[in-house]
This record gives C-alpha cells, sequence and structure tokens, in this order.
C-alpha cells in the first residue's frame, strides 16, 4: 500500500494539465461573478433612479423660524435623500428630513430670508437627480 | 443517412469554438436579465404615474362637527378607489398635518368627521392627501 501511495507521488505526469484545467475554471467563476455583480448593481441603480416619486404636501413660509419649511412625502419605490435645495436659482442651506424611506414623510427646513408677498422658485434635488420644483408665494 | 451520420460524427468530434458560443449565450442571459428588469419597472413605474394622473379627489365643504372637531365632504371623482393618508389644515400661525386612513371607492361621497381636529378659527386651508401622491384643496376665507 505504501508502495503504490509513493508511486503515485513520484508521477508527475498529467499535472500540467489538470492544474491548467483547474486554473481556466477559478478564472472562468470569477469572471462570471464578477459580471454577475455588476449586472445586479447596475439594474439596482437604475431601479432605484426611475423609482423615486416625491411629492411636496405642504409649504409654511414660517415667520417664528425666519426659513421655508417643505413637507415632502415619498410616494415612489425607492428611498430618497436631498442632495440640494434651491430658492431662486441659490444653493441653499437645509436641515430637517433629508432621507426619506419609502411612504415615509416629514419636513425640510430651507434656511432663507423670505420677504411677504414675493413669489419664490423653490427646487430640491435628490441624489437620484428628481426635481421636485415649483413656484411658492409668501402669504 | 450516411452522409448526415458522417457530417453528425464530425460535428461531435470538433471542439473548436465552443467556448465562443458558451461565453456569447452566458452574455445573452445577462443582458436579457438587465434589459428584462428595467422594462419590467419601467412598466410597473409607468403604471403608477397613469393610476396618479387618473385619480380626482375633491374637497367639497369643510365645516364645524360637534362642539370642537371638523368634518370634512369628500368626493372621488376619479375612475379608480383612493386611499386618503393625511389631512392638513393651514392657517396664518400653523400648518399641521393629521394621519388619515379613510378609502373611497370611484364616485364615491363620503363625510368624514375629526373629533381630534380642532376647527380653525379666521381664514384656512384644508387639504387632504392621497397614498398615490394627489392632494385636494379647500380654502375658506
Amino acid at each position: 500500500m505504501k508502495k503504490i501511495d509513493k508511486r503515485f507521488l513520484r508521477n508527475k505526469r498529467a499535472i500540467t494539465p489538470v492544474l491548467s484545467h483547474l486554473l481556466l475554471t477559478v478564472v472562468a467563476v470569477a469572471i462570471m461573478s464578477l459580471a454577475t455583480s455588476a449586472t445586479f448593481i447596475i439594474t439596482t441603480n437604475v431601479r432605484e433612479t426611475m423609482g423615486e416619486r416625491v411629492i411636496v404636501e405642504d409649504v409654511w413660509f414660517n415667520s417664528a423660524t425666519g426659513t421655508i419649511d417643505v413637507y415632502m412625502s415619498n410616494v415612489g419605490k425607492a428611498n430618497i435623500q436631498v442632495s440640494n435645495v434651491y430658492v431662486e436659482h441659490g444653493s441653499q442651506s437645509f436641515n430637517g428630513q433629508s432621507s426619506l424611506e419609502v411612504n415615509k414623510h416629514g419636513w425640510l427646513r430651507i434656511a432663507y430670508s423670505w420677504v411677504s408677498g414675493e413669489s419664490y422658485y423653490i427646487d430640491i434635488v435628490t441624489k437620484g437627480g428628481t426635481h421636485i420644483a415649483s413656484y411658492y408665494k409668501a402669504p | 443517412m450516411q452522409a448526415i451520420t458522417k457530417h453528425l460524427r464530425q460535428f461531435k468530434g470538433r471542439k473548436r469554438g465552443i467556448s465562443t458560443v458558451i461565453v456569447v449565450m452566458l452574455s445573452l442571459v445577462l443582458i436579457t436579465i438587465i434589459v428584462g428588469n428595467v422594462v419590467l419597472w419601467s412598466y410597473q413605474m409607468n403604471q403608477l404615474d397613469i393610476d396618479r394622473m387618473h385619480e380626482n379627489v375633491v374637497i367639497k365643504d369643510v365645516e364645524k362637527h360637534a362642539s370642537f372637531g371638523t368634518r370634512m365632504h369628500i368626493e372621488n371623482a376619479g375612475p379608480l378607489s383612493l386611499h386618503i393618508v393625511a389631512v392638513w389644515i393651514s392657517t396664518s400661525t400653523t400648518h399641521q398635518r393629521y394621519d388619515a386612513d379613510l378609502f373611497l371607492n370611484s364616485g364615491e361621497s363620503v363625510t368624514y368627521d375629526r373629533d381630534d381636529i380642532e376647527f380653525p378659527k379666521g381664514a384656512f386651508l384644508a387639504k387632504v392627501v392621497t397614498e398615490r401622491g394627489n392632494i385636494a384643496i379647500f380654502s375658506e376665507n
């Protein structure tokens, strides 16, 4: 039995083809895994971008805080994150609920000194590139 | 018959070009998955937008209910049933959102009483928000 084992270990014939096949299999599996992961990432990104639907339920020109408070609701099929807010085409700082999961809602507080009776073009941009823009008149 | 068998044997014996065919087939499978996924999702989102466009909710009237609450007369004038998820009462000093859970069939009119919503004094704006994202507004000066 020991003799057979030794002979098997010494025998080096056909090792190279086995190794090359093994390597080829590993490379093929790795490439296919990469391709499948890329497919998954691409489709997930596209779905997230296409699934964004946000509405503005209410805009409150809040005289107590001196801010413009926007109540947003996520009615789409993907989570959203507000990346920028523009008032009269100028970027403004904001705080509050900037990330909204599906079917969630909340206030977004925009720091802007508004004047009573004036109309303002408010544009809210999400990370997925959706714009929620309209004119709102301060009371 | 012999000729066919010969050709088949030759075809079976040949191993050239098989890997190319396998790669093309696997790539086709991946492309089909990507395109199918995107097309199906796009179809679903389009349907969502179409449903939202067809929705038509109207607030006919808002009045005081009992000694404190608010009564709203709401009509679904659209061809689809709808789900009201929120009620807004806005005055010059406050904008208040109240959660709601009211289903209306197509063409149905309902009287919606809320004892927890104080009927506002003076001018106010009442709104209802549907699950699909439509808003109906009623203004009282």
